[in-house]
């Protein structure tokens, strides 16, 4: 840092004196920092938008269970009495919304086929707060209050069955006593979400006609599903909600802990992308290490001479690296800012890949993309720059600073 | 001879080169001693060794043998970034052609190794304007190496080696790209130098217009001293 002034000046000067080889570079370096920060900002909002999906659809961001329900998914491991944990969680930090749902699995027959389906029992009113699947009703109506015996399924199930709604449809599943219990139940509406396991299998009910039908005590739940305000929430509130009710013989697990698909995708995603930066990255590393290669031969005079009058091989080094960090934020900064630009402004309205994206509905994509300028892509980005700046600029640098006076001198 | 006179005490400087299968002896056992205040001109004709003696001299080449003492130091020990120290407080240099970095100003070309030193700004900067009023080029401070005639770009060069108040001064052909009247004017304007502040120069150099300006003349033939004339 010594003669900083000095290296800032015969950096920029340098650089200014091959107007149009420095443009093109400081060109290259935008366009493909902006489509680094473009792509990071895509990814993160993708990936946001992936997590988002799954958790509203259906499964929620946390969800409480009698401790082994998880795993047997039999209703014998019922919360006998949700009362008190549903006081607790009204109204606690990060908490938005609560419900409760039965859910097993079971066989449909209507008159002309029989199906396997997962039934889910669920509070009408509470539900809609929690999760997108009273707003993935098509055909037909959501339950209204005080309905009996009436079935939602998914429009796939449906199809299989030969049912609509106003068609009859009989339910058959086990009781936790391990009795088979039937019921008959009144179609009234179709749900579509894109999402394989809700079209293909799920017959929602009512909770009450659930627990009515199944035998199951008043207030019976095998699903607390909580809606966090937020992600950021999730794991302060299972670590609360954990040590809380420690004793009671209950499960508290995460939305990644219930499906690990959705974060794998998610992760996956993210890994696809960080190829994508390095190949970016790479490109631009060669096109800034050519440029410096280039300025460096046209000066192996100057260096020379530098070296005679008395400029030690690091200071040679650090002028060399600070041209190389200006020429990288010239394009970095005019990158970052172009890339910035359009995330915020899609960010804002949506970038609408449907054209290429429906097929991936069934993982939770939509097909309207927001990308979302996190500090951590920022970061990303900026680390990717001054890295790449350094390693461009080291072998030319390297090779300036051993340049032999002698030698050098003698080139024309 | 008294050795404590003796800024520059060399003995058996020899210096090969390879190109190719062949060996090239630029340096066949030179001894020079040189005395404090000289203005020698090193002449000889093309390829008998002048500009590999001077590099020698200057430290920026080593030689293959040989011993070489410079103000009482044994400079052939010495490490690269040591070396480099030694030319910047000891040595100026100005060179045949390329003598000034060329994004650089007149003013900061002589300011250039005032900074490197940690000379203060201004103070570095009046001493830049001082020393090229001194060699006649009050005005042009600010102009770039590509503004300036080759004479002018030559004394800049000639005032960024005196500002640094070196032990000695080594110019390798300075007026060979001039022509005879901006080169007269310039090695009168190094030998004014020498008299009135005492500075060494050892100048390489086959231009007549040198050798009339010099003290005393050194000769080298086929990499080797053969004669001196004056002093
Ligand atoms: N780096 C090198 N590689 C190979 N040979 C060299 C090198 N430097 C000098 N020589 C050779 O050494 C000899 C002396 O060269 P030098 O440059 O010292 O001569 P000079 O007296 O300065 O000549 P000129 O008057 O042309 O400048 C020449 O034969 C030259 O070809
Ligand atoms: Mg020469």
């Amino acid at each position: 840092m010594k003669h900083l002034s000095v290296y800032l000046r015969l950096g920029l000067r340098n650089l200014w004196l091959h107007p149009a080889r420095t443009g093109l570079t400081v060109l290259a370096l935008a366009i493909g920092i902006a489509a680094l920060t473009f792509l990071t900002a895509m990814n993160d909002g993708w990936m946001q938008n992936i997590r988002e999906n799954f958790v509203l659809t259906e499964v929620g961001h946390l969800q409480v269970h009698a401790r082994g329900f998880e795993q047997s998914h039999s209703i014998r491991d019922h919360i006998r009495d949700p009362r008190p944990l549903l006081q607790r969680l009204t109204g606690m930090q990060g908490v938005r919304a609560v419900t409760t749902r039965i859910r097993v699995s079971g066989l449909a027959s209507a008159a002309g086929a029989n199906a396997g389906v997962l039934v889910s029992g669920v509070d009408i009113e509470r539900e809609r707060q929690v999760s997108r699947l009273s707003t993935f009703v098509g055909q037909g109506r959501w339950f209204v209050a005080g309905e009996e015996r009436a079935v939602i399924l998914g429009d796939v199930l449906a199809e299989r069955l030969e049912v609509g709604p106003g068609d009859k449809v009989v339910l058959m599943a086990a009781s936790p006593g391990g009795d088979i219990m039937s019921e008959v139940f009144r179609v009234r509406g179709l749900i579509h979400s894109g999402v394989m396991d809700i079209d293909n299998l799920m017959a929602l009910v009512p909770i009450a006609s659930a627990r009515r039908w199944l035998a199951l005590d008043e207030g019976a739940v095998t699903d607390i599903v909580i809606r966090a305000r937020a992600f950021a929430d999730v794991n302060p509130l299972q670590r609360a909600l954990r040590t809380e009710w420690d004793g009671q013989g209950l499960e508290v697990l995460r939305w990644m802990d219930i499906d690990p698909m959705a974060e794998q995708w998610a992760r996956f995603a993210d890994a696809y992308t960080w190829i994508v930066l390095a190949v970016v990255i790479l490109v631009v590393l060669a096109e800034v290490l050519n440029t410096m290669l280039m300025s460096m031969h046209d000066r192996i005079r100057e260096f020379g001479l530098m070296s005679a009058l008395g400029t030690a091989g690091s200071e040679v080094f650090a002028m060399v690296m600070w041209e190389t960090v200006i020429l990288v934020c010239l394009g970095g900064v005019l990158g970052f800012a172009l890339g910035g630009w359009l995330s915020v402004y899609y960010g804002q309205h949506g970038l609408d890949l449907s054209r290429f994206a429906t097929a991936f509905s069934f993982m939770y994509m939509s097909p309207v993309v927001y990308p979302l300028l996190t500090l951590e892509g920022c970061a990303r980005i900026l680390g990717a720059a001054v890295v790449g700046a350094m390693i461009a600029g080291l072998y030319p640098a390297w090779k300036a600073s051993r340049l032999e006076p002698a030698v050098a001198m003698r080139e024309v | 001879m008294n050795q404590d006179h003796m800024l520059i005490c060399a003995r058996g400087l020899v210096r090969r080169f390879h190109s190719g299968q062949e060996e090239v002896a630029a340096l066949n056992g030179v001894d020079l001693d040189l005395p404090k205040g000289a203005f020698s001109v090193l002449a000889g004709r093309s390829g008998s060794g002048k500009t590999t003696l001077l590099n020698i001299l200057g430290t920026l080449d080593m030689p293959d043998a040989g011993t070489l003492s410079i103000s009482g130091r044994d400079v052939l020990t010495f490490s690269a970034a040591e070396r480099a120290d030694f030319r910047l407080y000891r040595m100026g240099f100005i060179f045949q052609a390329y003598n000034l970095i060329r994004v650089l100003s007149a003013r900061e070309n002589v300011a250039y190794v005032l900074q490197l030193r940690g000379v203060p700004k201004a103070e570095r900067l009046r001493r830049a304007d001082a020393w090229l009023a001194e060699v006649g080029l009050a005005g042009l401070e600010t102009r770039r190496p590509d503004q300036l005639s080759g004479g002018q770009q030559q004394r800049v060069a000639v005032a960024r080696a005196l500002a640094s108040e070196p032990d000695i001064v080594l110019a390798d052909e300075p007026t060979a790209n001039l022509d005879s009247h901006s080169g007269e004017s310039l090695m009168h304007l190094m030998r004014e130098l020498n008299g009135k502040r005492g500075v060494t120069f050892l100048i390489a150099s086959h231009d007549p217009v040198a050798m009339d300006a010099a003290r005393e003349l050194v000769m080298m033939e086929d990499g080797r001293i053969v004669e001196r004339i004056g002093q």
